[in-house]
């Protein structure tokens, strides 16, 4: 079959109103789960499989899809608005989205947020339909050496988002680390920090430290402070995002595009790391890197591009090698299997028609995302119009909520809580939260690659740099770590 | 506090715990197995490492917060009465207490209805009525949807069920 045959094919399967509503009402739902706090893309895509299993598969699947898409910008709506990231994808936006958002300009925040995620999501599309088997086969080549290679230079993302105090930085990051260790040992299966509670035994929960870290330290601040928010504008603003500002932060919105599409590619990295690596590469580059942090729509533009980049280069190692790229493709590859088809390459020599319908529908996706989008917005501006006092317990008790629906566990809530303490403290302090954050996704694949490499190689540490991609992401580490010390040693002269 | 104080202060508290950690925390809480050939293979190997670069950056920070400083302007956002925030603070984390072990006895509906009223209570919100009512609404709407459209078992209690 020609490519010519093979769009036509996939035009003619996705070419007719039922395909079409399907994949805008997923996005409507994707984005209505990612905007509640502690629904999460995961979560909405989950809720939303059982329902598809009475329609035709390609319907089903783009619906799942718009889902996953919808969702990831969802998450950026409350983390501009309230500081309370609606997925895990969208922590990134908070650093310079509620900034923004406290200076009465968040419809100028959310404006950017959604074109740079329309943009990236274009991008994330067209890289998909162009680069899938060529990126897939260079992925495949990550074995735990390269892993742990590329992990480490992640690490270097922390300098980025540690604010005016590198050292403050580290310190977060390194207490990320060791709440990640927390669990039982993926090698040896021995207990560590568990203090014999089962609870304990799975590591504690991603959402729930999230959220406690983000959300919960606000309610705490709320109650120490109960009218520190007065004169503090919190609204959508009059002031919108201009084409001129979108023109200005278009090179960071390509570059933290191309890197969500590079790392959804590889699978098991996320939305998250993506979006952080976007912000710190942005941040490193701009001519206003000062104001990052402080509410730099630059910022927002970046982080909201990496981790909508995310969202179509997943499919790539799901569509070409049946490997799903993250926890949502996992699930959406569920919907593949119940409908008969088995994602992988003979997928696109048994039903090219799918998989170009696909292609289509995640185009199409881009452009309604962009409505869609728009008008939730809108839709959104009651909740920056509520009073903070009022605001705030509605806050604790959808993280409550929230947390709960995660593993229906009582004791994520129970960590929540904890972690917001820590959070609090962290504040006063003046120790970033991102750090904790980045770190505690980024420990435990580092140290599980880490020790799969040794183990691989008995304990010979050569084994890290067995080839060209450990050369490359070791190099990179270097490089940043040179730029990094020269930094901070110049700003360190320039105090005298 | 200014930031050399804190600096000062996260320093000594960093060393204080990657010296516990070292000493009573890695050795009584991580448990590894007697016949790991390499400390690097081991359970030990990474928190050990971990514990050690805190105590390396909490060296840092105490060196450059003891520096001379012209800045010694406090950091913080003053609060008209301290004394009361604190009491706050200390109402809010018995609140936390309290609607943790809540949940699974009075169920989540109930137990978030009391957390919503009582903080804002806490927070002096002008809009009592208001906060009443959404007090009420708020966690049953969410009730209705996490127990109705997503099906997640939210916990009902021993007393009063909803349906």
């Amino acid at each position: 079959m020609s490519l010519f045959d093979s769009i036509m094919a996939g035009l003619a399967l996705v070419g007719n109103v039922n395909a079409f509503l399907s994949l805008a009402i997923g996005i409507v739902i994707g984005v209505i789960g990612g905007a509640i706090p502690g629904i999460s893309a995961t979560m909405a895509v989950a809720l939303a499989l059982p329902f598809t299993f009475p329609m035709q598969p390609i319907n089903g699947i783009l619906l799942l899809l718009g889902v996953y898409k919808g969702g990831i910008f969802g998450g950026s709506i409350p983390a501009i608005l309230i500081k309370t990231p609606g997925t895990p994808a969208s922590s990134a936006t908070i650093l310079d989205g509620h900034p923004m958002a406290e200076r009465g300009e968040a419809g100028r925040a959310l404006g950017m947020a959604l074109w740079a995620s329309c943009t990236a999501d274009l991008i994330s599309n067209l890289s998909l339909i162009l680069f899938a088997g060529w990126l897939a086969s260079f992925a495949l080549n990550f074995g735990p050496p390269e892993f742990f290679a590329l992990m480490l230079f992640s690490l270097t993302i922390i300098a980025g988002v540690s604010g005016d105090s590198l050292l403050r930085g580290a310190l977060s990051a390194l207490l990320g680390l060791m709440l990640a260790t927390i669990g039982l040992d993926l090698v040896y299966g021995t207990s560590r920090f568990t203090f014999g509670d089962p609870s304990l035994m799975g590591g504690l929960n991603f959402i729930a430290v999230l959220i406690g870290l983000f959300a919960i330290p606000e309610v705490i601040n709320m109650v120490w402070h109960p009218t520190g928010h007065i004169g503090k504008v919190q609204s959508l603003g009059n002031k919108w995002v201009t084409f001129a500002e979108y023109k200005r932060c278009f090179r960071s919105i390509v570059r933290g595009s191309f890197i969500g599409v590079f790392l959804g590619s590889i699978p098991g990295i996320g939305a998250a790391p993506a979006a952080f690596l976007s912000y710190s590469e942005a941040r490193r580059k701009s001519p206003n890197k000062a104001n990052f942090g402080k509410g730099e729509i630059e910022g927002v533009a970046a982080s909201e591009a990496g981790n909508n980049g995310v969202a179509g280069a997943t499919l790539i190692p799901l569509l070409a090698l049946g490997v799903p790229g993250d926890v949502i493709t996992a699930i959406i590859i569920g919907a593949f299997m119940v409908h008969g088809l088995q994602p992988g390459p003979m997928m696109f020599v048994m039903n090219v028609d799918i998989i170009y319908g696909l292609f289509i529908g995640l185009i199409l996706s881009s452009g309604i995302l962009f409505i869609v989008g728009g008008l939730a917005i809108r839709g959104f501006r009651p909740v920056a119009d509520i009073p903070k006092r009022i605001l705030m317990p509605c806050v604790l008790v959808l993280c409550i909520y929230g947390v709960f629906a995660v593993n229906n566990n009582i004791f994520d809530v129970g960590v929540m809580f904890v972690m917001g303490w820590v959070g609090f403290v962290m504040s006063r302090y003046h120790i970033p939260a991102a750090p904790f954050l980045i770190a505690f996704i980024l420990g435990p694949l580092l140290e599980d690659n880490f020790r799969q490499a040794m183990l691989m190689s008995g304990g010979s540490p050569e084994i890290l740099l067995r080839g060209p991609i450990t050369w490359f992401f070791w190099a990179l580490t270097i490089i940043t770590v040179i730029a990094i010390s020269r930094g901070t040693l110049n700003k360190a002269r320039e105090r005298g | 506090m200014s930031i050399r104080t804190i600096q000062v202060h996260l320093g000594i508290g960093a060393c204080l715990v990657a010296l516990f950690l070292i000493l009573y925390g890695i050795p009584n809480w991580v448990s590894s197995p007697s016949n790991v050939r390499k400390i690097i293979l081991s359970p030990l190997f990474w928190p050990y490492t971990i514990a050690g670069l805190t105590g390396l950056v909490g060296l840092g920070l105490i060196v450059f917060g003891r520096g001379p400083d012209d800045d010694d302007a406090p950091v913080n956002e003053a609060i008209e009465d301290p004394r009361a925030g604190m009491i706050r603070l200390a109402a809010m984390a018995l609140l936390m207490v309290v609607t943790f072990w809540a949940l699974p006895r009075i169920g989540m509906v109930w137990a978030a209805m009391g957390a919503f009223a009582a903080l804002a209570f806490l927070v002096k919100t002008r809009h009592p009525k208001i906060a009443l009512t959404c007090a009420v609404l708020v966690p049953l709407v969410l009730y209705a949807f996490f127990a109705h459209v997503a099906s997640v078992a939210i916990p009902q209690g021993n007393y009063v069920r909803l349906p």
